[in-house]
């Protein structure tokens, strides 16, 4: 257990204050996440320069779907992706129903919402994985710079069933019950040409105190993420542009991890012990020493790690180095739980999820610092992909990734 | 099938005020693809009577007396084999005989209990594998797979002959609702998705591929005999596309011949392979699901708006 071995030099401390973090690829700053779960009184336009699910709050629910295109040719797998798009216009638009009428064949709606379909905050994100530019498609030319197939690190423990994909789908809503229509009318409208892989459900906790929602290791996770208001902060931080191929200007690089949380063992753990791993007070958020969520960790003034480990998860995570400031990530996770492995422990965690213009030089180098942490213990990722999302669509008629295709 | 109980029920509501559409209303928001190419039930074309099922139906159960009389030959050998202590030759017979049965699904609603004891699962059996009432084919692949024993087979080889032989002297009289056999151009595609792809059906010989290309094959032959009167009211194209979505599967079956003309066991394929073959059977079930409506033998149902309740 790498955990004992620091408790001696880093116990003494006492206190902290403070609240947050997350766990995962941890980056860093601020912003959205706190108000967790919105609700948009009006539809979240599915057209745009940038596609929606990114920058946009995150609501309270989550699916994320990964596919493999199993169109026989480039033109089918490119009607695939049309329909996509342009059920995904009308569902994140709200709109009535078709539920069928006598000689109409199948129900053309699921029916789950009722005969009139609210947008209820729902954004359908679609992005490609690297497998989609292999040679089936003829697509090789077209690859985004920095697209490869997600890293296998050190401490992961992947599951083959659940890691890639040709396509991802994320549906973000203020309810599952809206995220599962759209779930089932995208499959529906694209059977035969993508194949589901695998999915997983994601959930934020309610904002029962202030800042960031908490996950289920019990620390809020979150505050450190880039501004999004900042649009030139998005353009270095978040959307790819220079030495990309021309269709995918806009665009940028998802990546998706699955990461189990040993939550019955950690909660077999002292909390000064979960806070000197994670480097917050588990109250309030603060980083340990300081008053307040939104605090700065000041590691100037503590050179040493006698405040916070040198290795506690959010100092490796976001250090504050010239260096490090321009390897930050938009963290936009969500919680997941389902079910029980043999041997009775409760499966779940966190579907970490996070944009960057470039996965090298941001997300992995972050994963890179955080090799080893004392946290690895206790956390286990078993899937996930790389994923580029594209440019959002022009106007009405445009699709995602249509540049693709011209 | 309990969705036949509900349609029943439904029909006996019935009011002639025609068929067809909601009315103006799908222009408000008209579905996208593949909904846009759905066909309603063209005006110009007589409704379809249970009386037009009368020569399809003969047709289908002309063709399952010979698959029947063909499985009773393979359960011979397959008996013949199991006596002989031969497990090869016993799980070869086994799974040609397996294949035929899967071959004549569009009947199993006709086929009573006969059906429970030549292809019945322990699944709904209190004591599953153990219950005495698990006999027929699983139970004669638990014995030949799980047990790799013939002795366990031996048995409830001897009840599968006869229970085939009833079968066969049964079909002649046997009737095929109309409803139902046009319900099975999707319903049999939906089992193999349900039974065969999820592994519940032949867990211990991992034959789902096998049985799912038999079913693919049973599933042509009720579209064939259902062809003259789908032509007729297909304005929207449903029974092409089907035709051409179980094309496609049954290409990507053959692609997974191994040299022997034998199909791998599903639970060792690779990733790829299995969601190729999940969807594009899933594929085929969304476009076969067009046919039954088009030729519903059902006097019309009242029209109905196609928006929900406050219409």
């Amino acid at each position: 257990m790498r955990r004992r071995a620091f408790l001696g030099s880093a116990a003494a401390l006492g206190a902290g204050a403070a609240i947050d973090r997350v766990l995962g690829a941890g980056g860093a700053a601020p912003a959205r996440a706190a108000d967790a779960p919105v609700v948009a009184a009006k539809p979240i336009p599915f057209e745009g320069a940038h596609q929606a699910g990114i920058l946009t709050p995150a609501p309270a629910h989550a699916i994320f779907a990964a596919f493999d295109a199993i169109a026989p040719s480039q033109a089918e797998l490119a009607t695939a992706l049309q329909t996509l798009s342009d059920r995904a216009r009308r569902l994140t638009s709200g709109y009535e129903a078709l539920l069928g009428a006598p000689g109409e064949g199948p129900t053309p709606d699921s029916g789950i919402l009722g005969p009139r379909a609210a947008a209820d905050g729902l954004t359908v994100t679609i992005a490609f994985g690297a497998s989609l530019f292999d040679e089936r498609y003829g697509l090789n030319a077209h690859k985004p710079r920095a697209l490869k197939p997600m890293t296998t690190f050190p401490d992961d423990a992947l599951v083959a069933e659940e890691c890639h994909g040709d396509l991802l789908v994320q549906l973000c809503a203020n309810s599952e019950q809206t995220l599962l229509n759209a779930l089932r009318d995208l499959m529906r409208a694209t059977r035969g040409s993508l194949a589901p892989r695998w999915k997983i459900e994601g959930f934020l906790a309610g904002s029962r105190d202030p800042g960031a929602p908490r996950n289920l290791l019990g620390f809020k996770d979150g505050t450190a993420n880039p501004d999004t208001r900042d649009p030139r902060l998005m353009d270095s931080l978040i959307w790819a542009g220079g030495g990309e191929p021309a269709w995918a200007a806009g665009g940028t690089y998802q990546v998706v991890r699955i990461i189990r949380n040993r939550v019955e063992f950690w909660d077999r753990v002292a909390r000064s012990e979960q806070e000197l791993m994670i480097g917050r007070e588990k109250s309030t958020g603060a980083p340990l020493g300081r008053a307040k969520e939104l605090d700065d960790p000041d590691y100037a003034s503590d050179p040493k790690g006698a405040r916070i480990p040198m290795d506690a998860h959010i100092r490796l995570a976001r250090p504050y180095t010239p260096a490090s400031e321009s390897s930050r990530i938009l963290r936009r996770g969500y919680s997941y739980s389902r079910g029980l492995d043999l041997s009775g422990q409760l499966d779940m965690g966190l579907v970490f999820c996070c944009f960057q213009a470039d996965v090298e030089k941001q997300f992995e180098v972050v994963q890179k610092r955080l090799a080893g942490e004392p946290l690895v213990d206790y956390v286990v990722p078993t899937g996930g992909g790389y994923f580029f999302a594209p440019p959002g669509a022009r106007d009405g008629q445009d699709w995602i990734g249509s540049g693709l295709f011209v | 099938m309990l969705r036949l109980a509900a349609l029943a029920a439904a029909a006996a509501a019935v009011a002639l005020a025609g068929c067809g559409g909601g009315g103006g209303d799908h222009a408000a928001s008209p579905p996208a693809q593949p909904y846009s190419k759905r066909s309603t039930a063209p005006g110009a074309v007589a409704r379809v009577t249970p009386a037009d099922y009368r020569r399809p139906i003969a047709e289908y159960k002309r063709y399952v007396h010979r698959q029947l009389a063909a499985l009773l030959g393979e359960v011979g050998v397959l008996r013949a084999a199991i006596a002989r202590h031969d497990l090869a030759a016993a799980r070869a017979a086994w799974l040609k005989a397996d294949a035929r049965y899967e071959a004549i699904g569009a009947a199993y609603g006709a086929f009573g209990d006969l059906d429970a004891a030549i292809n019945g699962r322990h699944a709904g059996l209190a004591g599953g594998v153990r219950s005495p009432d698990f006999t027929g084919l699983h139970r004669i692949e638990l014995a030949l797979w799980q047990q790799r024993s013939t002795r366990e087979a031996a048995a409830p080889a001897g009840d599968l002959t006869r229970a085939v032989a009833r079968l066969r002297a049964k079909v002649v009289t046997m009737e095929i609702d109309p409803l139902e056999y046009s319900l099975r151009a999707h319903e049999v595609l939906e089992d193999g998705i349900h039974l065969q792809l999820s592994g519940q059906a032949s867990p211990w010989s991992g034959a789902a591929l096998v049985a799912l290309r038999a079913e693919v094959k049973g599933t042509k032959v009720v579209l064939r005999t259902l062809e003259p009167m789908l032509v007729r009211r297909d304005a929207g194209g449903a029974l092409p596309q089907a035709r051409r979505a179980l094309r496609r599967l049954s290409v990507a079956l053959d692609r997974l011949e191994r040299a022997d003309g034998s199909l791998p066991r599903w639970d060792r394929l690779g990733q790829r392979d299995r969601e190729l073959v999940d969807g594009l059977t899933a594929g085929a079930a969304e476009q076969l699901a067009y046919v039954p409506e088009l030729i519903d033998p059902r006097p019309a149902r009242p029209a109905q708006r196609s928006f929900g309740d406050d219409g």
